[in-house]
């Protein structure tokens, strides 16, 4: 069998390869480095390289497979996870020994559980199975990042690897669990952050301005394989949903060799049962639509089959968008097939662009909608689509009903497949459960509004600020 | 949408409305609360009741009873008590508070603030280092500078026949037998080409949409477009039309398709002046086509083989008594004088809508570059170059609003500002509109540093389109007002073109509707900036650069806000301003019957 391994699973530019055409090459051998920012990828497969292009490395695989493969080696944590080829498997894909290598100076390694988009369930899966090895990775990047604690992020919701942890955490003085809301985008980046060390980062920060890494589950747990097993990464745990002949729950399958064909998981989950309307690689908020033949990476957290779309017969739709949800590109998609006529587009007042892509200033807190229904309304749509969060949705169902506009989420075709109640009204509290650990003697917020930069500090000893000028 | 602290302290006693969902047990701040902006029409919508309503000081940290959704008024059952003093006052009693305002340094090094001990802290400092600390401006007065002269030599022609070859002889143009064939043969996606000469005899004759209107034009031989001398026809006018090979018009929606008397609003900047003879060009391109990029630039191209044709006769004359009129335009940089510049955003769209930019010949194709193909950004020219015509305009569709070929050789805001005393016009901008968001505002962040480049007092912006286009135009003035310059819009509006999107610098804005409902009602230039508008701009913008303000319009549109804005000019400068007449004065067709009245 012939399997498609993309040369660009990362960030940054895609790899070279290292192989030639009719080389032999074992499980676990180096087939392309980056020529840049990147990671190197390592065949999943032993086999015969059938054929190399701009964008893949073809390999035939042999028809026997062993669990062996080719160790990496290097003389540190750095030199290890760069020779893993480990990059951020939340779907970010930033190469992992780059964002380790910081000194956090007794920060935190914040352990990314919180799995938020809708059914998605392979990092909890992790948990469950495989805690111990999630522990090993974590204790890893604790001593090489200097991080006096480690902290997993979990959503409350989910009990039983909430106990697990809380078994297995009792004895560690240094790492604990925070739990979250059932919200979405809780898994955010700063909004982890910000749920777990109550620091509300601006958008372009890095988790390092609050002495903190960030870090996916599943990455911690390839972290632990790089360096103690030596394992390069050549396997991806991947949850599997939507319109299948085995059901409507989600699946999850673990060390899927990079590689695997969008089709041949979904085969594995008993295949697609009838007509349907997209393949969604990825979550249904970021995910974009894909064809049976596309590979999976280092990246592909989902596939998930939906049902038909909804057919709006040409009604002017307006477009909403926002950094939790679909780009331009992909809501004119969704509008497109729901045969509708794409109106006014607007962004969220708190979505701002960084480096080309949408970022929220206050991740899962709204900043009120009102007024862009208003100028929906004037516009002339009699719909809008929205990829929002729950609490910016929640905002939306505030007044756009009332004014006539039938309100459509970008995840509604998903919902519908799996019944799941469409993302809507808010009916759960946005509050956070549990205890805010803070850092030194005050909070302190900063943001830049209208040209001013604001700190403000509502109560404090010992103020020390610095700024160039 | 949330406010600011800023925006809480200006509505202390506006009505306190939340603007999203807010739990039980919170302390209210400004972050919860919805910009009292869009409360009339929130009421006007059914949305929202203020009975009982608090006021937004009353409520500024107090506790929530309740969890509320949005939009939900704050009333005294709401919260835990009624705050009895503004958020002002109570910083001010705060202990400890600190609120200074530090003018940085310029020069190198940090700002280093420690405090042993302290409540409600706010530092605000500007993010980029701040302006206006250089000693004050020299006021004497500083003589104009000559830039360059354009001269524009007029030749009339009366009557314009079909012959052997293309010439002009005396007040005569021919026009080549079989020069259609030709055209037809250039582009690949033209399959016919018919031309038709109207003279006012004929005025009530059908036609397919109206896709432009140029004026024929040629550079002496040595003059470069913008500068030396141009030679234009008086009394004579090309106009393309067109549809597909299936009878579609090419235009999305809304075409001026019909009788031409009754689809043209005679006399407007881009639109022919009554008593003029139109070669008119009805191309047919290939099915389909009509909605893309290359199907409407066919058409054009494939007319302009005729119009160049025209223009190399008009070149080759030597005969100065055919000369009827000179004009001459100078651009002055007037040093000491307010300094603008006027941003004009062009369709770009990708789709069909284009303009070919700066050709080598008056409004011509060759050497010129589609800005789309730039990418939609800003692109400097000087007053002279729009005057003579550097745009090629490929606007096919909403043609009451759009700007015609025609309109730019006769721009009412660039002739106004050049000829202006008072006004140091320093150059015009024109950039696209593009289709996609993200694109919107790259272009208009690149506006923003041009005019902050530029260093001008004041800036113009206009825009031919409305809706989507209405996204650009507010980014293009919110990023030349955040730098601190004063900008005036221009923009049609009125009922149908109300802006969706808007932001706190657009406060002076220029409506260039003339329509009687407010719409854009498909009649040719009908809405576009006629001397009027400008006139009203300039006005404006002069106020806004002096420190003073314009005054907030009423709610809903209104015309008799332009005809006291008139009133009001021409009582200074003691000119009377006739506004341009508008479709009324022209013969009902049965399109505007049915669809419009």
């Amino acid at each position: 069998m012939k399997y498609k391994i993309l040369l660009k699973q990362h960030i940054g530019a895609p790899c070279t390869s290292t192989v030639k055409e009719g080389q032999r090459v074992k499980r676990g051998a180096l087939i392309a480095s980056p020529t840049g920012l990147g990671a190197p990828i390592h065949s999943p497969f032993s086999g015969t390289v059938d054929s190399v292009s701009d964008e893949a490395i073809f390999i035939e695989a042999d028809e026997t497979q062993s669990e062996e493969y080719e160790k990496i080696s290097g003389e540190n944590v750095t030199d290890l996870l760069a020779a893993s080829g480990a990059v951020g498997m939340g779907g970010a894909g930033f190469p992992t020994h780059i964002k380790c290598n910081v000194d956090l100076k007794g920060g935190y390694i914040l352990v990314n559980a919180a799995e938020c988009e809708p059914l998605l369930g392979h990092n909890i899966a992790q948990l469950e199975s495989n805690l111990e090895k999630t522990l090993e990775g974590l204790k890893i990047l604790m001593k090489h990042c200097n991080a006096a604690e480690g902290i997993f992020a979990i959503k409350a919701k989910h009990e039983k690897a909430v106990a697990i942890l809380d078994k297995a955490l009792k004895d560690e003085k240094s790492i604990k669990y925070h739990l979250l809301p059932d919200l979405y985008p809780m898994g955010e980046e700063r909004a982890v952050v910000r749920e777990v060390l109550g620091k509300l980062l601006l958008p372009t920060d890095l988790p390092s301005a609050a002495d903190a890494v960030v870090i996916n589950a599943e990455t911690v747990l390839r972290v632990a394989e790089a360096v103690n097993d030596k394992r390069p990464v050549i396997t991806k745990n991947v949850s599997v949903a939507g319109k299948l002949k085995k059901g409507k729950d989600t699946q999850v399958f673990m060390n899927v060799p990079i590689g695997t064909t969008v089709g041949r998981l979904i085969e594995m989950a008993g295949g697609i049962d009838g007509e349907y309307g997209e393949i969604i690689m990825g979550g249904p908020f970021t995910g974009h639509s894909v064809d049976p033949d596309t590979p999976i990476t280092k990246t592909t957290g989902g596939i998930i089959v939906t049902d038909a779309f909804e057919d709006l017969s040409g009604k002017r739709v307006g477009l909403l968008l926002c950094a939790c949800g679909g780009n331009e590109e992909r809501m004119r998609e969704i509008a497109g097939r729901m045969n509708g006529t794409v109106g006014l587009i607007q962004k969220c007042k708190q979505a701002v662009e960084v480096k080309g892509t949408l970022k929220c200033e206050n991740p899962g807190n709204c900043p009120g909608q009102a007024e862009k229904c208003l100028n929906f309304k004037k516009d002339g749509c009699t719909d809008i689509l929205i990829g929002n969060c729950s609490d910016c949705t929640n905002t939306v169902m505030g007044s756009a009903p009332k004014l006539g506009l039938t309100v459509h989420h970008q995840t509604d075709h998903v919902m519908d497949t799996v019944g799941h109640e469409r993302m809507r009204h808010l009916t759960k509290s946005k509050q956070v459960q549990a205890d805010i650990t803070s850092s030194g003697d005050y909070e302190m917020t900063r943001i830049i509004e209208g040209g001013m930069l604001k700190i403000r500090i509502k109560e404090g000893k010992n103020i020390h600020i610095e700024l160039p000028c | 949408m949330s406010i600011s602290e800023e925006t809480a302290r200006a509505h202390v006693n506006d009505p306190a409305v939340l603007c999203c969902r807010a739990e039980k047990g919170i302390k209210l701040t400004c972050h919860n609360l919805e910009d009292p902006a869009i409360f009339d029409d929130l009421v006007d919508s059914g949305l929202l009741d203020l009975t009982g309503c608090l006021k937004i000081g009353q409520v500024i940290g107090a506790t929530l009873l309740e969890t509320c959704d949005s939009l939900t008024p704050l009333t005294s059952d709401k919260i835990d008590k009624i705050m009895e003093q503004s958020p002002t006052e109570e910083k001010e009693e705060a202990k400890a508070a600190v609120e200074t305002k530090l003018p940085l340094p310029s020069g190198s090094g940090s700002i280093k603030i420690s405090i042993g001990e302290g409540k409600d802290i706010l530092i605000e400092m500007p993010v980029s280092a701040s302006a206006n600390m250089g000693p004050a401006a020299d006021n004497t007065p500083k003589p104009e500078k000559l830039i360059r002269s354009l001269k524009r030599k007029h030749y009339k022609i009366t009557k314009v026949e079909r012959g052997p070859e293309t010439k002009i002889e005396g007040t005569t143009l021919f026009i080549r037998e079989g020069i259609e064939a030709e055209a037809v043969e250039s582009q690949e996606l033209v399959h016919d080409l018919k031309i038709e000469v109207i003279t006012p005899d004929l005025y009530h004759t059908y036609s397919e949409t109206i896709m432009d209107v140029q004026p024929i034009a040629t550079k002496e031989k040595g003059s470069e477009l913008g500068s030396g001398c141009t030679r234009v026809l008086d009394g004579v006018v090309m106009m393309v039309t067109g549809t597909d090979d299936n009878g579609v018009q090419i235009g999305e929606f809304g075409s001026s398709e019909g009788y031409l008397d009754e689809n043209i609003m005679w006399g407007r900047p881009g639109a022919p002046d009554k008593g003029e003879i139109f070669i008119k060009t009805q191309v047919t391109i290939k099915a389909g086509t009509n909605m893309e990029r290359p199907g409407p630039l066919a058409a054009h191209s494939a007319t302009d083989i005729i119009t160049n044709e025209i223009r190399q006769a008009l070149k080759n004359l030597d005969d100065e008594s055919l000369v009827v009129s000179t004009e001459e335009f100078n651009q002055y940089r007037r040093p000491g004088k307010k300094k603008v510049v006027i941003v004009k955003e062009i369709m770009g769209q990708g789709a069909m809508h284009d303009n070919l930019l700066i050709p080598i010949e008056p409004v011509g194709v060759l050497g010129a570059k589609p800005n789309v193909d730039l990418g939609n950004v800003p692109v400097v020219v000087s007053p002279l170059e729009i005057l003579d015509g550097c745009i090629h305009a490929l606007t096919c569709i909403g043609p009451a609003s759009k700007e015609m070929s025609r309109h730019y050789w006769r721009e009412p805001l660039v002739l106004e500002a050049l000829f202006d005393p008072e006004l140091d016009l320093c150059g015009v901008i024109l950039v696209g509109s593009p289709q996609i968001n993200s694109e919107k505002f790259y272009v208009s962040k690149r506006v923003g540093m041009t005019c902050e480049a530029l260093d001008v007092d004041g800036a113009f912006v206009t825009t031919e389109g409305f809706g989507n286009n209405h996204i650009d135009f507010a980014s293009h003035i919110e990023q030349i007002g955040m730098r601190g310059i004063s900008v005036v819009g221009l923009s049609f509006c009125a009922k149908q073109g109300a802006l969706v999107v808007g932001n706190k610098y657009m406060t002076s804005m220029v409506d260039n509707n003339k329509s009687e409902a407010g719409i854009e009602n498909e009649i040719l230039a009908n809405n576009t900036l006629c001397p009027e508008d400008a006139i009203r701009a300039i006005a404006m913008l002069k106020t806004e650069m002096s420190g003073g303000s314009v005054e907030t319009a009423e709610r809903k549109w209104s015309p008799d806000v332009k005809a006291n804005n008139l009133k009001l000019i021409s009582n200074v400068t003691g000119k009377p301003i006739v506004p341009v007449e508008n479709e009324t004065s022209l013969p009902m067709s049965k399109k505007r019957l049915e669809k419009y009245s």
